[in-house]
Parts: structure tokens; sequence; C-alpha cells
């Protein structure tokens, strides 16, 4: 067994683990023992990730697992998101009971949960064969909605009802493109549906075309890009936020790159122009969907999760546009959008406890009653907004130059015109959210506030470096290796 | 599979469409199940496949039980109202269904009825989630676009046949077992599963 294959089993086994672990050891101590898993869970995957990130041109492919300059990228995401999410959620259940569990088994069943979400999905970037690929991405369905309701609140149950039912319609009409992807493939095992055996032997033809929009749609339904984006920002504004953060910035980009997989698989049967042609689409018309939501004044969570439609839009867009450029801002804009979206929903905890209004309205001026959270809630909305010297400026620029690149230049003007619509809509709510004028509130009132702080200043300066890896990165062996695939 | 059990199977999924009382609609869906689960078991050719037929059919008995049990410990005052009446319900589900055999090409299954019946099933599913209220109907709705899935597997030539079939029991149940969860916690907080209750959030 080579180290990549070692980690990937242990990237999996430790957080499968700890969901165990933490279902039978005695109540005092679930915490701890949930805390130390999710941790050690993470680091390992962040030492994959920087294993694969730092041999790109020495991917391992087999019929069942990938571990490639990509599935590297998000794995290192969801170690990093996972582990913060873990240390960010004791303040959430102190300042938060379970309506769904009750008082005596909320906090077992939640680590429980996020134990078992963050096994599945850091396994998914990791399949190496489409149906694999679809069991996990349902099976983080069946962990997540879980924690999304787990509030039990009743715009908690309403947000995880339509999320379990909605995303699980849409990956049963993936498995129908997955069903006629294997009847059309010769061989008949279930070999055929890995990355290599999709590119090499799926015959072209109108079967092989349909199927690959069914399991295209069926998968931007679980990644939230619109039209089939009713789920997400229920589901983001109503979920704890640790598990929030966890959902936007790691399940559906995980989720995206099982559709760019597919995508790339399939581009010798449907053809190179129309499978990036429907991805482009998609990252417009997700685009355009959540601009005019970005100019309301919305709730703060409420307001991520529309910002989460617009980033899955981007990164739909430097995919289909498909240039070493725009893969480059890919790469950027997948974790650059990671640190910042995570960020701003660790701050819903003490921004919650500061100002309850915040759970259903728009917010006023949280920079002058309580200056710390503020600043935290101003550095994640001003990295998400694409303001400078945020990497997410410099990986949209990336996208839409990759755009013209690839001799797209009208989908690339209409983005470049829509994130600056975009770009307008969160620099006015970050003025007035941290600035704007405001009541008196009680400034000490803020659980977690501590802890968001150093979450902040650490992705201050993990955002300063994308910001500058942005610069080097088009030129790399590491956008290389995205460009080539698993192929 | 013979035309006739396809058609069989595509009956009871109609019916499913159009019944009032959950308990009908739990009991027509754990028939379909079991069809497949038989159809399944007859054209085994090796342990393999014996092994998911059999898992198909202890999915479909577990299934059925789970959600009768949710049906008595969750007593509505009455029928929930669907919202569509019974006849637009069938008509849109057919509908749908038509639309589905005039646009997926023919996949080589090995009866073109399969195929049909596959997509009629697939159809049936969504015309269930999109127009039913009851959360439970809703959940049968999932339960019968993945019954359509099965029949698609057990017909596909091949052994990807098993994979598919042993993935959507596993599936299915989780997601069953997780939305029985949400039925019982929506009941308990509104004294109903209809899903007219949870149309708070919007923008």
């Amino acid at each position: 067994m080579t180290s990549r294959e070692a980690l990937a089993l242990a990237v999996v086994g430790l957080p499968t683990l700890t969901a165990i672990l933490v279902a039978v050891v005695p109540r005092r101590v679930v915490q701890p023992v949930a805390l130390a898993g999710l941790v050690l869970s993470g680091l390992v995957a962040i030492a994959l990730g920087i294993v694969a990130l730092g041999d790109p041109s020495a991917p391992e492919v087999s019929d069942w697992v990938v571990i490639d300059a990509a599935a590297g990228l998000m794995v290192g995401v969801i170690g990093l998101v996972g582990l913060a999410s873990a240390l960010a959620s004791p303040a959430y259940l102190h300042s938060t009971p379970s309506g769904l569990f009750g008082q005596a088994h909320g906090t077992r069943a939640y680590y429980a949960a996020l134990a078992a979400f963050v096994a599945v999905l850091t396994a998914v970037p990791l399949a190496g064969n489409l149906g694999a690929a679809w069991l996990l991405v349902e099976a983080t369905t069946a962990a997540s909605a879980i924690l999304v309701g787990f509030s039990g609140k009743p715009r908690a149950l309403e947000a995880g009802w339509k999320y379990l039912l909605l995303t699980s319609l849409g990956l049963g009409f993936s498995l129908l493109g997955i069903v006629l992807l294997a009847s059309v493939t010769p061989g008949g095992t279930l070999d055929v549906l890995s990355w290599r055996s999709l590119s090499a032997d799926v015959p072209a033809g109108e079967t092989t075309l349909v199927a690959f929009l069914l399991v295209v749609v069926g998968l931007a339904a679980k990644i939230g890009w619109a039209p089939v984006h009713n789920w997400l920002p229920d589901a983001h504004s109503e979920a704890p936020p640790p598990v929030s953060a966890l959902l936007s910035a790691a399940l559906l980009p995980a989720v995206l790159l099982v559709a760019w997989r597919v995508e790339r698989a399939l581009e010798p049967a449907v053809g190179e122009s129309t499978g990036r042609t429907v991805l482009i689409g998609f990252g417009l018309v997700s685009l355009g969907v959540a601009v005019p939501f970005l100019w309301r004044p919305l709730a703060w969570k409420r307001l991520l999760a529309y910002s989460s439609l617009e980033h899955m839009g981007v990164i739909a867009l430097g995919i289909g546009f498909g240039t070493p450029l725009a893969l480059a801002g890919v790469a950027v804009h997948i974790a650059g959008h990671a640190v910042a979206k995570a960020l701003g929903f660790y701050a819903a905890t003490p921004l919650l406890g500061h100002e309850p209004r915040a759970a259903g309205h728009a917010v006023t001026g949280i920079a002058r009653t309580q200056p710390a959270l503020g600043t935290t809630m101003g550095i994640s909305l001003g990295a998400l907004a694409g303001l400078p010297p945020s990497p997410l400026f410099l990986s949209e620029i990336l996208v839409i130059a990759g755009g013209f690149d690839a001799g797209r230049p009208w989908a690339a003007a209409a983005a470049a015109v829509l994130l600056a619509l975009g770009f307008v809509g969160l620099a006015h709510a970050l003025v007035e959210t941290t600035g704007g004028s405001t009541r008196r509130r009680e400034r000490a009132n803020a659980p977690g506030l501590r802890s968001v702080v150093a979450f902040g200043a650490a992705a201050t300066v993990i955002l300063l470096a994308l910001a500058g890896a942005a610069f080097w990165l088009p030129d790399t062996d590491i956008v290389e290796a995205l460009v080539r695939g698993v192929g | 599979m013979s035309g006739t059990l396809a058609w069989a199977v595509v009956a009871l999924g109609l019916a499913v469409v159009v019944v009032r009382r959950r308990s009908v609609a739990v009991g027509l869906v754990t028939v379909q199940a079991l069809l497949l689960a038989g159809v399944a078991m007859a054209e085994a050719s090796n342990t393999d496949d014996l092994g998911a037929a059999f898992a198909l059919a202890v999915r479909g008995v577990a299934l059925a039980a789970l959600f009768l049990v949710i049906v008595s410990r969750t007593r509505e005052p009455g029928p929930v109202r669907a919202g569509v009446a019974p006849f637009a319900r069938a008509g849109v589900a057919v509908g749908l269904a038509l639309a589905f055999t005039w646009l997926v090409p023919s996949i080589g299954l090995e009866s073109s009825q399969s195929e049909r019946a596959m997509l009629a099933l697939v159809a049936f599913g969504a015309a269930i989630v999109a127009t039913r209220r009851a959360t439970l109907h809703q959940l049968l709705g999932i339960v019968m676009v993945e019954n359509g899935l099965v029949l698609g597997a057990i017909e596909l030539p091949g052994g990807a046949s098993l994979a598919v079939e042993l993935g959507v029991a596993l599936d299915l149940t989780l997601i069953a077992i997780v939305a029985v969860v949400f039925h019982e916690r929506i009941f308990a907080e509104f004294g109903s599963g209809d899903t007219a209750v949870l149309e708070t959030l919007r923008d």
C-alpha cells in the first residue's frame, strides 16, 4: 500500500471510527472523543491534500479509487473545514439544545451524524467510479439532513425535509442516467462506470447524451445549481452554523467535482462543446438567479446561502471553460470560498447570541456594538464579495480570462457583468452589516466569539496566502494535472 | 420480465398516485417491490444475483414494516388533502410518463415493456412528490422512483445490475430512516404530516 492509499484509507476510516465511538462511549466523554477524532481526521485529510498536490503529475487511479490533484484539493478543503467545524461545534451546542433528539441525546446524535457526514463526504472526491460516487453522494444526504433539522425548530424541519426530498429525487434521476450509461456500455459489470472506462468505452449516441444530461441535472440538484437549487437557501440558513459551513464550503464543491469528472469522462462520447456548454449554462443561470438576492436585505446565513449559489456558478463556469487559466481560477476559488464562507457561518453563532433578530432579518451595525464580531463578519463578506486582496477577486479574473481564452467571449462577458452586479450587492451588505446605524446591544452576549476571532485571524492568513498563490498557480503542474483529469 | 408483469407493476404505481389512505399506498408500493424482487429471483443466474434479489425483498418488507409502524404512531384526524384532485394527479403522472418515454431513447433492456415500465415508475414517483402534500406519500414517491430504477437494473444485461440493486436497497433504507425521523418530528410539532404547514421559508 502506498502512502497515498494509506492516507486515503485513514481519512475515511478515522471519522467512521469516531462516529462509532461517539455512539457507544459514556455521555460525559462524547464531546472530547468526537473533537479528538474529528481534529485528527481533519489533519490527516490536510496531509493527504498536501501529498496529492505536492506531486500532481503522479496520480493514483484505479477502478474504485482516484487520488489526483483535484481529489487532493477537495480532500484538503474538507479536512480543513471539517476540523474547524468540529472546533466550532461546542459553542453552538452550548447555545442551542436539540429539539430533534432531545436534551439527553442531542450532543451524541450531533457528533455521530457530523462524523458520519465527514466520513462519507471525504470519500466522495476519492471515488474512482461513478456508481460509488453516486452512492456516497446519496449517503451524504442521509447524514447531513439529520444535521440540518437538528434544532428541531419548525423552520429547520421544513428545510431538512425539503433538502432530503429534493436532493433524493434529483439523485434518483442521476441514477436513471447511470442505468442508461451501464446499458449502452459494453462489458456489463460495474467496472464500466470507472472514470477511465467511461472515457474509453462509452459509445457516442443519443442514449449517452440523455444519460449525461440526467446524471448532471440530478447532481445539479445536490450542488445547488439554479434552477434546481430550491433547497439550498433553506438548508444552509437553518442548519447549525458548523454544519452550514460544511454544506457550503465542502459538500457543494465535492459533488461539483463528481459532475466535473462525469463531464470529462463523457466528453469523447457527448462532445467537448456539448458537455462544457451544459456546465457554462448552469454557471450563468446560477449567477443570474443569485445576484438579485444578493441585492436584498437578507438574514446573515441566508445571504451567505445565496452567495454559495453565486460561487457554485463561478466554479461551474471555470470547469466549463476548461482552460488552464480557468482551472487555476477554479482551484483558488474552491479553497478561498471554503475559508471565507466557513468563517461567515461560524460567525453566526456569536451573532445570534448578540442579536437574536439575525436569525430571520438583515441586521446592521454589528461592528458598532461588537467590533471583533463585526470585523470577522467583514473579513468573510469582503472576501466573498471579491474585494481585493481577496483571492476570490483574482480567481474570478482568472475564470473570466479563461473564458475568453476558451473562445467563449459572450459567456465570459456575461459572467463578468453578473459578478460585478453581485459584488455591488455584497459590498452594500458588507457596509450595512458592519457599519450601518443600529440600536444598542449587549456587547458581552456573543457565545463562542473568542474562537470565531481566532478562526478569523487564521482565515485572513490563509486567504492572503491563496491570493499570492493565484499569481503562480496557472503555470504549475497542479493546473496541468487538473487539465489532464483522471484520464 | 413478461409484459403482463411489467404493466402490473405500472398499474400498482398508478394506483399509488390516486389512493388517499397512507396504509393502502404503503401496501401497494410493498407489493410492487416484492414483485420486482420475485422477478429478480426468477431471473437470477448465480448466487450473487440471488443475494441481490433477497436484499430487495428484505428491503421491501422492512420498509413496509417501518412505514406501517409510523402510520399507526402518527394517526391523522383525516386523510391529508393532496391539493391536486386524484384524476388530475393521474393525468400529470401519465403525461409525465409519456413525456419520458418520448424523450428517452431505447436503451437496450431485455424488453421494450421493461424500458417503458421503468420510465413510467420514475415519472409516477416524481408526480407523487410534486402533487401530494402528506409527508409519507412524498416519501413513497421516492421509493417508487427507486423501484423503477431497480426494475431497470434487473433487466440490465451484465453484472452492473447487482451493484445497482444493492446500492438502491442500502441507500433507500438510509433515506427512509432519516425521513421517518423527520415525519415523526413534523407530526409532533404541527399535529399533522401535511407539508402545507411547511411553507414559511420563502424569499
